[in-house]
């Protein structure tokens, strides 16, 4: 069991580097926007004045939203956004295809050949799955650390709930692309769904946020629960939306497991 | 040691599973399961090892349940798939440590042994391998550790006739050691040569369990006869008479000495009574099915 899932994780570590490179180099790249951007932020608050609220609001900087003037309401609003729709789609990526990679290579009919249940296939590759976010998000608050300090100002609560916050999200969306897996086997096809997933729920928050009426969508989409207004103001993820994410993650394994032991490997 | 109790997959209306299988294969044998592609041969293969749950019916291999025990069975088993799909980024020595360490020893030794006799070079990626050459990673994999079973799918497609031999000879040492082996093959000659007991599956069921040597045995022949006065086609048990240029081409199901008390009426001018190959056997059995 320890030898599969190091060499599972040897499998994925490239595409690991390269990911946390991509996240961690854009939220380098947001951060050193700031001082030059601290100097003129009277004018750029003038120009948001024109901007309509409920526009203002989508972006976080509405009433009581970010305040772009502080690094955090800075990172908040630029880098945050990044972490958190690259992160998702690497989230995503990789819950799709660990499992379903297999079937599609059908290297499947050789790891079944030896002894090793399914069950432990499972838990070996959700292992991983949990590595490599973990160690990402881990990488991704040494860096913020190091950039904030650099700015002259650390909160450590802040940077760690700024780097919690995607991770949860990311687990959502890897636990729930790999029960999709299960089902759809073509690592493509589940890839382009778990891709839409992230996306289609990306503008569905946008949705929730543009106008009341549809404020009831905001359960429905994990962006809404790793919010960086709340993150960054209140230093918070609130407990009802935690407790959907977990709900979320146990269902989506709760699913892939029952299904994975009953599946046929057919090619 | 591999024992099926109407073992049956259903795929649904469009596809053919297997339908009440029965075997029953004893320790020490080779098994030989012939038919067709698209007989159900990787079907039954593919349930043993619990890659697919069965529809009905149950297994057993050494005792052990095919779905609830199957890593318990796979501890003991050894398997060549029909088509060999490994991770190709991997160079076939370290795959192949990969996959000897999901057993307790340590098999470098004659995995080493084993790669030297089939001639397989361990520093290439198995992605750059040929189909034989995958094919003898496979052998490699599922002879290293010794196993009380070997299933093999189509073993020898892919394999050069000199790897071919190599391969029936590593096969007779693991007949000697004690192995149970389970043959699915269509190549009908390999079958012939080294299996005690033969299977055939048609359209999913299973149809006919022999020994190799009561099967070869029948009571048909292949008789050519070359005669200018020839007249048996009326004889009920001349089947498959066939006129090449002078020549007369049937098998005879009758009684021998009835043969020989009919021909000897003709002029003969040249005459050959031979056993028919399994794959004229097999044929038989096939057409007989479809006329009942």
């Amino acid at each position: 069991m320890r030898h599969f899932i190091k060499a599972e994780f040897k499998r994925q570590l490239n595409s690991l580097i390269l990911w946390t490179a991509i996240i961690c180099g854009l939220s380098i790249l947001m951060l050193s926007m700031y001082p030059a951007f601290k100097d003129s932020f009277s004018e750029l608050e003038a120009m948001l004045d024109a901007f309509p609220p409920s526009m203002l609001e989508v972006f976080g900087l509405g009433d009581g939203g970010l305040d772009m003037s502080t690094p955090y309401g800075w990172y908040g609003m630029e880098g945050y956004l990044f972490v958190v729709l690259i992160g998702g789609s690497y989230a995503s990526i990789l819950g799709s295809t660990i499992l379903s990679r297999e079937e599609d290579d059908q290297t499947i009919e050789f790891l079944l050949s030896k002894p090793i249940s399914r069950n432990q296939i499972l838990m070996g590759k959700s292992i991983v799955v949990m590595t490599n976010l973990f160690m990402l998000n881990i990488v991704l608050f040494l860096t913020l650390l190091v950039a904030f300090l650099l700015i002259g100002e650390f909160i450590f609560m802040t940077t760690l709930l700024l780097v919690v916050g995607p991770l949860l999200l990311q687990l959502v969306f890897a636990s729930i692309s790999m029960a999709i897996s299960v089902f759809v086997t073509k690592s493509r096809q589940v890839m382009s769904i778990s891709l839409g997933l992230v996306i289609g729920l990306f503008f569905l928050d946008i949705i929730s946020e543009l106008t009341d009426n549809f404020a009831f969508l905001k359960y429905l989409t994990p962006y809404e629960y790793v919010n960086a207004v709340s993150i960054v103001n209140h230093q918070t993820i609130e407990f009802v939306y935690l407790l959907i994410s977990i709900l979320m993650i146990f269902i989506s394994g709760l699913v892939t497991w029952f299904f994975y032991n009953r599946k046929d490997f057919t090619f | 040691m591999i024992e099926t109790k109407e073992l049956t997959k259903y795929y649904g209306k469009n596809a053919r599973g297997i339908i009440d299988v029965n075997l029953d294969i004893r320790e020490g044998e080779i098994f030989g399961f012939i038919g067709p592609n698209g007989a159900g041969k990787s079907t039954t293969v593919r349930t043993l090892l619990n890659l697919i749950f069965p529809s009905s019916g149950q297994g057993k291999i050494l005792d052990y349940d095919i779905v609830k025990d199957t890593v318990e069975i796979k501890k003991n088993v050894g398997y060549v798939p029909s088509e060999v799909h490994y991770y190709n980024d991997m160079v076939v020595e370290d795959f192949l440590k990969y996959s000897t360490d999901f057993y307790t020893s340590d098999y470098l030794e004659k995995m080493h042994e084993l790669a030297k006799k089939l001639e397989l070079d361990l520093s290439r990626k198995v992605g750059d391998l040929s189909f034989g050459n995958k094919k003898k990673v496979a052998i490699v994999l599922a002879l290293v550790f010794q196993p009380k079973i070997l299933i093999f799918d189509e073993p020898t497609s892919g394999l050069d006739p000199l790897i071919q031999s190599v391969f029936f000879d590593l096969l007779e040492k693991e007949k000697q050691r004690g192995a149970t082996i389970f043959f699915s093959s269509h190549v009908l000659s390999d079958v012939q040569k080294i299996c005690d007991r033969v299977g055939i599956i048609k359209e999913g069921k299973l149809i006919k369990v022999e020994n190799i040597e009561d099967i070869m045995k029948t009571k048909a022949k292949n008789v050519r006869i070359q005669s200018s006065d020839f007249n048996l086609s009326e004889d009920e048990h001349v089947v498959n008479l066939k006129k090449i240029k002078n020549s007369y081409h049937f098998t005879y199901k009758g009684n021998i000495q009835d043969l020989l008390n009919k021909i000897r009426t003709y002029q003969l001018e040249d005459i050959s009574i031979t056993e028919p190959s399994l794959e004229e056997i097999f044929m038989h059995y096939y057409n007989k099915e479809d006329k009942s």
